[in-house]
């Protein structure tokens, strides 16, 4: 597999798509395209785009819900919904909210976007799991910057104390939150310590290196313990301009810095205008 | 109060194992009570509310009915945002139930009175709101709180609640009840005040002055057409409450009158934009606020 090439073509449509809809979380999506890509395209997840709320599927909540675009992107591409939804994404009438919301998009488990809560929520479907002694896991994506919400450590703590080996928390650590570094911001080089204290079995991956993500996936041990993934990523990957830059956080390329995304994810004149086209169009 | 609500939980435990009872360090004897014959359906988050919230948004979202009980300030403050939402703007199953509301703790002060929480959790959208009045209604409540799906709000007192019906009264969500009938004005009345409310009446009518007593048990949805009733047949209008007047129940009835173009005099009572003051019993916080039965009776007084 050429992981690159896919993974630029994924890159690509959440440009184009956040482009179409005049701003989005880019470089908050690209962090994560590589483990969205393992959770949906290499199965690590169990789900039926036919039936999204079949009783035996695994659970993915993005608890940092401004890395929409990679999820729904994954959506689309596993079949939920077609290329025409995906790019209806922020405008009126679409089921593609900024924020993942519930129960308006197909595959979407719960609204989030506020951080802190994804979560908890993901910890009350696990127990519940385990009540009926069930076997399916709750995988949930929050960011290193959202760990600075109290709640996550409140929830951490329920889930070791239950013994939740269930819950799978994928840790995108991109090491820049909106304003800063999370280290000048809060002074945490690594979570590592943090989510070992709180009693789970910890990992750490190159957040960009699919092979080593699935790897680890796949070959979770056996512990009562909630597990935590620390992913290490890169904020804004696949594009350099906006890469480890906290100013890209919640914004689009002026015209002077679209040649960057243009040549990087090899996009066309014409897909970009074919993008900037969609801009007024109301689903 | 509290033994009321474990009675009625107690009941729905034991017919549904998707049940279950979410405490945060909240719990009573009672609940032990259920602990030690459903262990399953007894979950302590530990003192952490947000996450209980959220939690339980959770576990409804696969199928559990989960009961989060815990001090009202501490659910309707705290985790405001994530009832919001993970409870109501996803419309999940969850039951609320804030013990200790308005001045309950009278000993704790303010950081434990919820004199608050009918303004916020009323503007939330999906939730209902319940202010039962007796360990009866409480009951009664709970049961209805099952019945019903969606997320419920039980604001629930906890001061030796007197109760105040027969074993026949008949509840039911979002219809009020008439407790005494009177011809010179009509008070509408919420929770656990009730027993002031009866004192006050009993005031009156040593003046000569009969008052009807509606009690609105459920806030939300508001029994919108009996109070265009009752207002249409009376220029006298009070309502009473252990709660701010702004967004309270004097609000809502305020807001129903508006809406319908009925000109009456409405007195509202309850707390005038301040935090209670005061320690003591109930009867003393609720005399340092002149929310008690005799400064009650000389506001009416002087109002009609």
């Amino acid at each position: 597999m050429d992981y690159e090439k896919i993974t630029k073509e994924i890159r690509k449509e959440i440009f184009l798509t956040a482009f179409g809809a005049n701003i989005a979380h880019i470089a908050s999506a690209f962090s994560i395209v590589e483990v969205m890509y393992v959770l949906y395209e290499q199965k690590i997840l169990h789900y039926d785009p036919l039936n999204p709320t079949a009783d035996d599927r695994d659970w993915f909540i993005l608890s940092k819900g401004h890395g929409s675009l990679a999820l729904y992107y994954e959506l689309y591409k596993c079949g939920f919904f077609d290329k025409d939804m995906l790019r209806s994404f922020s405008k009126p009438g679409t089921v593609l909210g900024g924020e993942p919301c519930y129960p308006l998009t197909p595959g979407v488990e719960c609204s989030s976007g506020s951080l802190g809560h994804g979560l908890s929520f993901a910890v009350g479907v696990a127990k519940s799991k385990k009540i009926d002694g069930r076997n399916e896991n709750v995988y949930c994506l929050v960011g290193d910057g959202e760990c600075e919400e109290g709640s996550t450590w409140e929830a951490l703590m329920f889930a070791s104390h239950m013994n939740l080996d269930n819950l799978i928390i994928l840790v995108d650590c991109n090491k820049i939150q909106k304003m800063d570094s999370v280290e000048k911001v809060i002074g945490i080089k690594s979570l590592k310590p943090y989510f070992e204290t709180f009693g789970c079995d910890v990992y750490e991956v190159d957040g960009h290196n699919i092979d080593e993500i699935r790897e680890c996936l796949q070959n979770m041990n056996t512990s009562s313990k909630p597990k935590a993934v620390l992913l290490n990523t890169v904020k804004g990957k696949g594009v350099s301009i906006i890469e480890n830059n906290a100013n890209w956080h919640w914004r689009l390329p002026k015209k002077k810095e679209l040649k960057y995304f243009m040549q990087e994810l090899n996009i066309s004149e014409e897909e970009v205008e074919y993008a900037k086209s969609l801009r007024n169009s109301v689903v | 109060m509290q033994r009321a609500y474990v009675t009625a939980l107690y009941e729905i435990i034991k017919k549904n194992k998707n049940v279950i009872s979410c405490l945060s360090d909240s719990g009573t004897d009672y609940d032990e009570m259920i602990a030690r014959e459903f262990p399953e359906q007894v979950i302590n988050f530990g003192i952490s509310e947000n996450n209980q919230v959220a939690a339980a948004a959770g576990m409804a979202a696969t199928g559990k009915i989960p009961f989060v009980y815990t001090t009202s300030a501490f659910i309707a403050y705290r985790s405001y945002e994530f009832l919001r939402d993970d409870i109501c703007l996803q419309n999940r199953n969850v039951k609320l139930i804030g013990m200790g509301t308005g001045v309950s703790w009278s000993t704790l002060g303010a950081t434990h009175h919820t004199t608050e929480d009918i303004a916020l959790l009323r503007s939330l959208p999906n939730l209902t709101v319940i202010t039962p009045a007796s360990p009866k209604e409480l009951e009664e409540a709970v049961k209805a709180a099952y019945k019903h799906i969606g997320p419920v709000y039980i604001r629930m007192g906890m001061s030796g609640e007197k109760e105040i019906y027969d074993d026949n009264y008949d509840f039911e969500l979002g219809k009020n009840v008439v407790i005494k009938d009177g011809k010179d004005l009509t008070i509408f009345t919420t929770g656990s005040i009730i027993s002031e409310v009866l004192e006050v009446a009993e005031k009156l009518e040593n003046d000569g002055i009969s008052a009807r007593i509606v009690n609105i048990h459920t806030l939300k949805p508001l029994d919108v057409d009996n109070i265009i009733y009752e207002c249409k047949k009376q220029k006298n209008i009070v309502s009473i409450e252990e709660h701010n007047i702004i967004g309270g129940l004097g609000t809502a009835i305020a807001d129903t009158i508006l809406g319908n173009n009925i000109y009456v005099n409405l007195t509202k009572i309850g707390l005038e934009d301040n935090f209670a003051e005061g320690f003591g019993s109930k009867n003393d916080v609720l005399k340092s606020n002149r929310l008690n039965s005799f400064c009650i009776y000389q506001k009416i007084r002087k109002s009609i």
